[in-house]
């Protein structure tokens, strides 16, 4: 498989925090979601707009540009959480039929025949602290809240407490022993 | 008896070139939607709380509650003795979600609760029962004013929509907002004036204000009775009032769009704070006008105006020494013109958000809709002047007007609590339950005689339950409908996951025990302003 592409974090975290506090967020971290982008434009043209998407999403994204924004660094210490495999060719049409029946412009616009590309989608979650915890997912490409990528951050999220919680137990019993 | 004097003219034309100046001073900024009708969401909390404030202290509060002050003492106070636990309710369930949603006009959010119709009939409702009342909002002072200024009332009429019209199409939200903030100090400032005026003129002051209120029970402001039919009970004032306030504050657009303008929740609630604190208190400086200025007609045998509504305005023009006169008229100015041009704004919000850039140009640039958004301004604004204008000739019609905005605001405030609460509901059971609770509030006002303070709690109860009833006839909603109104991580496993991630995240902002605080002191002060009433009661009787 090829290497996953790292897209360029635009929302820097002051930014990030004067948005989410706005959307009634207390605390913030920056977090990767993988997804997979599936090039758009007219039939056998250059991509235009790139369909961000994944298996538990029930709503793509839609990113404009001939070419994805990505950026040379790795990612070192941030959440990352991984939405799995690539979907189906019948899961993306699906999901970009309705992208098309919501906006009727884009009607013309097909998805390129080219293997779908793996990325690292930049997000800020913000907690909300209330009678309940809240989270909120906000682009890190644009600020705008990300309410389908929710599912598969709440799994990665739950994935990634398990983990901890293995871990450190499992450091309890070696140190016990 | 000097009158409305040149000088006085001077000091009205004045305060309306600064009101002016301050409304074009924020055309300057604006570049799309978002600045004209939010602000960018970047005006502080305490400015949009005035600016509520200003708004709610309409004509009818500056000219009106003196004249209620003058017949009934403090009674109509209990209509608004419930607002701090309105803005309570408000603060809690309300504004998160209106707020997180990122919408303009509240109507947005019953589009992806329950689809398009729901959406375009409420947006509807509002437009007709809002435009028709921004006519008698422009009319109720202009007459006022006619009356002590001797100008015509076309003339007042056309001064007070042009200046609001043009400073709404130039500054949008900013402007309506910073020139309430004005607004607002000049009409306490009359009222203020007004009362060291009156209480000086009485040779006992204050002991002559409070022996003649205990004497002819005018500080009764609480009645216990539990008839239905008494309209200004304690009980028609909690229940009803109660809910009434609660339609008002929360989904009429005039009045929550700028809490929507607000930078963050936060700033959200302290805008409604301010209003939930001084609201009473505002009320209850103009009903004591009415005391006062009943006492000081007792003291010299005067006898009121026919229309109560002139009272005050008269005895300013007469009594006040020449030029504070001309202060104070501006404040009627001032309260009118803060109503209208909320009520402008918003109808322009409503109009280009929910028709305009929906059936007839999606898709637009954001400066178009801005274009339209101007345009749509004007054309209300020139409505309510054409309303205005012959609503001296349609007495029954003000009356209806008023009618139609108590059948309305309780269907919608309940089909916006289905939506929040009940995640069972749907479309078919939404518009069952709005019409429902309409013909109810229509049927139960024609047929009952009770006090119409609870027409809106009817309204609520009915459209609630018949949308709830008549939704379990039809699928129940989508997740993706139900994602603005649900918390997908409510689940007990999940809680302890994100309770976990927080406590380790960067904090931001304010610490998350300030809305609790908040409320509590709503309540605290609910209570005071009670046992206050209370007192000053039980002290009157003796």
């Amino acid at each position: 498989m090829a290497e996953r592409l790292t897209l360029f974090r635009q929302i820097d975290e002051d930014a990030a925090k004067k948005r989410l506090q706005r959307l009634g967020a207390k605390a913030c971290e920056p977090a990767w979601v993988s997804l997979w982008a599936a090039a758009l434009g007219l039939p056998n043209g250059t991509p235009g707009a790139w369909l961000l998407y994944a298996q538990e999403m029930r709503r793509a994204l839609l990113l404009v540009g001939t070419e994805l924004p990505a950026q040379p660094t790795t990612i070192n210490t941030e959440l990352r959480i991984e939405s799995g495999l690539p979907p189906s060719p019948e899961v993306l049409n699906r999901l970009w039929l309705w992208e098309r029946m919501a906006t009727p412009r884009h009607w013309r616009i097909q998805v390129l025949d080219s293997a779908p590309t793996s990325i690292w989608l930049p997000c800020w979650l913000g907690y909300h602290r209330g009678r309940h915890h809240r989270l909120t997912v906000i682009s890190g490409l644009s600020g705008e809240p990300l309410p389908m990528l929710k599912p598969i951050v709440l799994e990665g999220l739950q994935q990634a407490y398990w983990n901890e919680q293995v871990s450190t137990s499992s450091e309890r019993r070696r140190k016990a022993v | 008896m000097e009158g409305f004097t040149l000088f006085d003219t001077v000091v009205l034309i004045g305060y309306i070139s600064l009101i002016a100046w301050i409304g074009s001073r924020f055309g300057k900024d604006q570049h799309n939607p978002e600045d004209y009708f939010l602000g960018g969401r970047k005006i502080p909390g305490w400015a949009i709380g005035l600016s509520v404030m200003a708004t709610q202290a309409s004509a009818i509060t500056f000219i009106g509650a003196p004249g209620w002050g003058f017949e009934g003492g403090l009674e109509r106070l209990v209509t608004f003795i419930n607002v701090p636990l309105a803005m309570l309710v408000l603060i809690l369930v309300l504004v998160p979600i209106f707020h997180r949603a990122g919408i303009y006009s509240i109507y947005e959010l019953l589009e992806r609760r329950f689809g398009s119709a729901t959406r375009t009939l409420t947006a509807l409702l509002f437009l007709i029962a809002r435009g028709l009342a921004t006519g008698v909002v422009l009319y109720a002072p202009a007459l006022v004013l006619a009356v002590v200024t001797g100008w015509s009332v076309n003339l007042t009429i056309i001064i007070m929509a042009v200046l609001a019209i043009s400073y709404t199409v130039m500054g949008g939200i900013s402007a309506v907002i910073w020139t309430d903030v004005v607004q607002m100090f000049v009409l306490w400032l009359g009222a203020l004036l007004s009362i060291l005026f009156l209480v000086t003129s009485l040779p006992g002051g204050w002991s002559d204000v409070f022996s003649f209120g205990a004497a002819s029970g005018m500080f009764n402001a609480i009645d216990l009775s539990l008839d239905p039919s008494v309209t200004y009970s304690l009980w028609a004032g909690l229940l009803g009032g109660f809910f009434l306030h609660v339609a008002y504050f929360g989904t009429d657009q005039s009045q929550i769009q700028r809490v929507l303008s607000s930078p963050s929740v936060l700033d959200a609630q302290r805008s409604l704070l301010i209003g939930g604190y001084l609201l009473i208190p505002q009320m209850l400086l103009f009903l004591f006008i009415g005391v006062i200025l009943a006492t000081y007609y007792q003291q010299h045998g005067l006898t009121p105006p026919e229309n109560l509504n002139e009272l005050l305005p008269r005895y300013v023009v007469s009594a006040f020494p020449s030029g504070m006169a001309g202060l104070v008229i501006a404040g009627v100015f001032a309260a009118a013109m803060s109503s209208l041009d909320s009520a402008l704004n918003s109808l322009s919000a409503v109009t280009v958000r929910d028709f305009y850039s929906r059936y007839i140009k999606p898709n637009a640039s954001d400066a178009h809709y801005l274009k339209a958004s101007r345009m749509a301004t004007v054309f209300w604004g020139l409505y309510a002047t054409l309303f205005a204008f012959f609503a001296g000739n349609l007495g029954p019609v003000i009356e209806a007007v008023n009618q139609i905005g108590s059948w309305f605001y309780g269907a919608l405030l309940g089909t916006f609590l289905l939506a929040i609460l009940s995640h069972r509901s749907n479309a078919r059971g939404a518009m069952a339950g709005l019409v429902a609770g309409m013909l109810s509030v229509w049927a139960v006002s024609s047929l009952l005689d009770i006090s119409w303070l609870y027409n809106n709690t009817v309204g609520v109860a009915i459209s609630m339950s018949v949308g709830y009833l008549v939704s379990l006839t039809a699928p129940a909603p989508s997740q993706d409908q139900l994602s603005d109104v649900i918390m997908a991580e409510a689940a007990p496993d999940m809680q302890a996951v994100l309770a976990a991630r927080a406590d380790n995240a960067e904090v931001i902002g304010k610490e998350a025990r300030l809305t609790r605080r908040r409320c509590i002191g709503l309540f605290a002060w609910f209570c005071l302003m009670l046992g206050m009433l209370a007192l000053l009661q039980g002290w009157a009787n003796g």
